[in-house]
């Protein structure tokens, strides 16, 4: 308890020093928590609109759909999946789905994109297309309307309540084609996935496409996500080998895998803050020691031991590293607490993040573990950058110490 | 019963790549319960003489020896040690941790001892009060005089009940009035606690005290006399 307060004190000696290199921790431990609270809103930005707008938690094809999207590989009868889906308490939502790759022409233009046939009631359970169109307004369930977005809309030069014809390959190899109403544009947060989806009923895009009750796959939504794993282990064991069940974690292996990296370069920039720091405490430390060379020969000609003297000399580092990791820690939560209501607006930015799937404005995620470890690490950090001045003040002989002056 | 014991001491310092013949074969011995004084003009050797037998000093040749045990065998832990718990230390510039308290420079070699926190507190108000300094316990050291300063000194020295307390020119910064009260102090110590006192120093008031007085001249002995001899 003496050494603490022996230490506590020693810091204190020199207040502009040590607030100099406390504010400099702060604002690295701030800045820390930041850049962190800001990559993980953006992921789960990225990750919850993947779900959201189309993804689901889980998706039932027959099997090779997901490698191969051709009608052929459609589901022939839905009625065990949707019976198995029904049997499991953690479903909540599921929709069926006719997918497929086509042609959408409007009068003056022609644009490449996937066609998707839905039960607009059902789809709306599971995604937010109903809620992301901008104008005019969702499918009714009435045959012939379509939902295409804003940006593709641009493309082919059309807008609400013009005609569109959509075509694309039939079961039996030829082509179906179809007339549509533009009823709604929508605009989701990803520009990729607006140039290509487009949303028509259910029974529309199976006449066209020739299939009778086929469909491409069933989405599903979990009552909780963390339960994604039971329902696909259960549907596994009730369906037999000619589906495929799929789980977030298989539809979207990259994004996940962006997700652990992104987690892994904040080691990096930990590190690269870490390294910025250290200098400055070693030097801040360093002169610490040189300065009380003439009291540590004092303290050694008493009887003090080196194994003492390290102590607390990590001691007074680690009480600096405590006192700006403490604040930064505080600070960051604050920051990452306030923005993560209010959000960040990146409306000059919001094309290039549409590519990737986010929105203008990020909302920040804390996440209390990963600024315990910032502190951790800006806390080890600084009984490292102790280390070589503790080790310059035991080579300290007593005697020349004393002399010190 | 030799305290210390001092067997031909040499010690050659390098000064700028000179040889500086600091002392010249020394051999003297203290006896427990000594009030004694090396004594001798600027640069005779005497503060390197307390410092070999401080055990802060390796010897150039020769041997000393603390409580029959040669000191030159002993390790730098060792070392440190045989200072914490034998000896006790009285600087001419009091030296006390400028953050700690009056009462906390005392406690603090107590803590190196780790003795208790309560045990440290108790003991050291305890000698406060015996030496009339308990008024100085929450004043740290620049808050106090000099004359204040050096009464914690010698109270820390002697906390833990050293068998010797080595004393460098402890007057030296004090007026003779304020020197003479510590000269006292020490005195009442010698004789209550039978605490071994070595003093240097070339302050006429330490020499009178001195109940033995070695003389130093040139790094040799010039003369050993005892009080009254």
């Amino acid at each position: 308890m003496m050494l603490l307060r022996l230490a506590w004190r020693n810091i204190w000696r020199n207040k502009r020093r040590s607030l100099i290199i406390i504010t400099s921790i702060v604002v690295g431990v701030v800045a820390m928590s930041f850049v962190e609270g800001l990559s993980r809103g953006f992921l789960k930005q990225m990750f919850e609109n993947q779900l959201g707008a189309y993804t689901s938690h889980l998706q039932i094809h027959h099997r090779g759909f997901n490698d191969n999207k051709i009608v052929q590989n459609f589901i022939a009868g839905s009625g065990p999946v949707t019976t198995a889906l029904e049997q499991n308490p953690n479903v909540r939502y599921l929709s069926k789905r006719v997918i497929a790759f086509g042609i959408l022409s409007s009068a003056s233009n022609s644009a490449g994109v996937s066609i998707v046939g839905i039960s607009p009631t059902d789809e709306a359970n599971i995604t937010t297309i109903d809620e992301s169109v901008l104008e005019g307004r969702y499918l009714s369930g009435q045959k012939h309307e379509i939902v295409i977005s804003k940006r593709l809309a641009e493309t082919l030069g059309a807008g609400l309540g013009d005609r569109v014809v959509a075509m694309a390959s039939t079961l039996d190899g030829k082509v179906g084609s179809e007339v549509f109403r533009i009823v709604g544009l929508y605009q989701s947060a990803s520009s990729a996935f607006d140039r290509m989806h487009i949303y028509v009923p259910l029974q529309n895009a199976q006449e066209m496409l020739r299939v009778g009750e086929r469909i491409a796959e069933v989405a599903v939504v979990a009552r909780s996500i963390d339960s994604v794993g039971a329902i696909k282990a259960d549907l596994m064991k009730r369906l037999d080998a000619s589906y495929e069940v799929l789980s977030y974690q298989d539809l979207l292996p990259s994004l996940l895998m962006q997700m652990e990296m992104a987690g892994q370069l904040m080691w990096v920039f930990y590190l690269i803050i870490g390294l910025a720091m250290i200098f400055g405490i070693i030097n801040t430390m360093l002169m610490s020691v040189f300065e009380r060379i003439h009291e540590f020969g004092v303290l050694k000609a008493v009887g003090m031991k080196n194994g003492i003297l390290v102590r607390m000399i990590l001691l007074e580092a680690f009480l600096l590293g405590s006192v700006g990791a403490l604040i930064g820690g505080g600070g960051g939560i604050l920051i990452n607490l306030q923005l993560s209501s209010s959000g960040i607006n990146f409306a000059a930015f919001s094309e290039g993040l549409a590519t990737y799937g986010a929105g203008a404005v990020i909302y920040p995620v804390i996440s209390y573990p990963s600024i315990a470890t910032g502190m951790a690490v800006i806390l080890l950090i600084c009984i490292l950058a102790a280390m070589y001045p503790a080790y310059r003040a035991v080579r300290l002989e007593p005697i020349n110490a004393i002399r010190y002056v | 019963m030799d305290i210390i014991r001092t067997e031909n001491l040499e010690k050659i310092y390098q000064d700028n790549g000179v040889p500086v013949h600091a002392l010249h074969a020394v051999s003297m011995n203290v006896q427990k319960g000594e009030f004694t004084v090396i004594a001798g003009p600027s640069g005779s050797g005497k503060t390197t003489l307390l410092n070999l037998v401080g055990a802060l000093h390796v010897p150039t040749t020769g041997k000393v020896y603390f409580e029959g045990e040669d000191v030159g065998t002993k390790s730098k832990r060792q070392l440190a040690s045989l200072r914490l718990h034998k000896m006790g230390f009285v600087f001419q510039a009091y030296n006390l941790i400028p953050v700690l308290s009056a009462l906390e420079n005392i406690e603090f070699t107590m803590m190196l001892l780790q003795i208790s926190e309560r045990e440290r507190k108790e003991r050291a108000f305890a000698l406060m009060e015996e030496l009339g300094i308990a008024e100085l316990a929450g004043k740290r050291p620049n808050k106090m005089s000099g004359g204040q300063q050096q009464r914690v000194a010698v109270a820390r020295a002697i906390v833990t009940n050293p068998s010797l307390v080595l004393a460098d020119e402890p007057t030296a910064n004090l007026d003779s009035a304020t020197g003479g009260a510590l000269l006292d102090l020490m005195e009442q110590m010698n004789r209550e606690k039978n605490i071994t006192f070595v003093f240097s120093s070339h302050d006429p008031q330490v020499i009178q005290r001195g109940r033995r007085l070695v003389l130093l001249r040139d790094g040799r002995i010039e003369r050993e006399s005892h009080a009254g001899s």
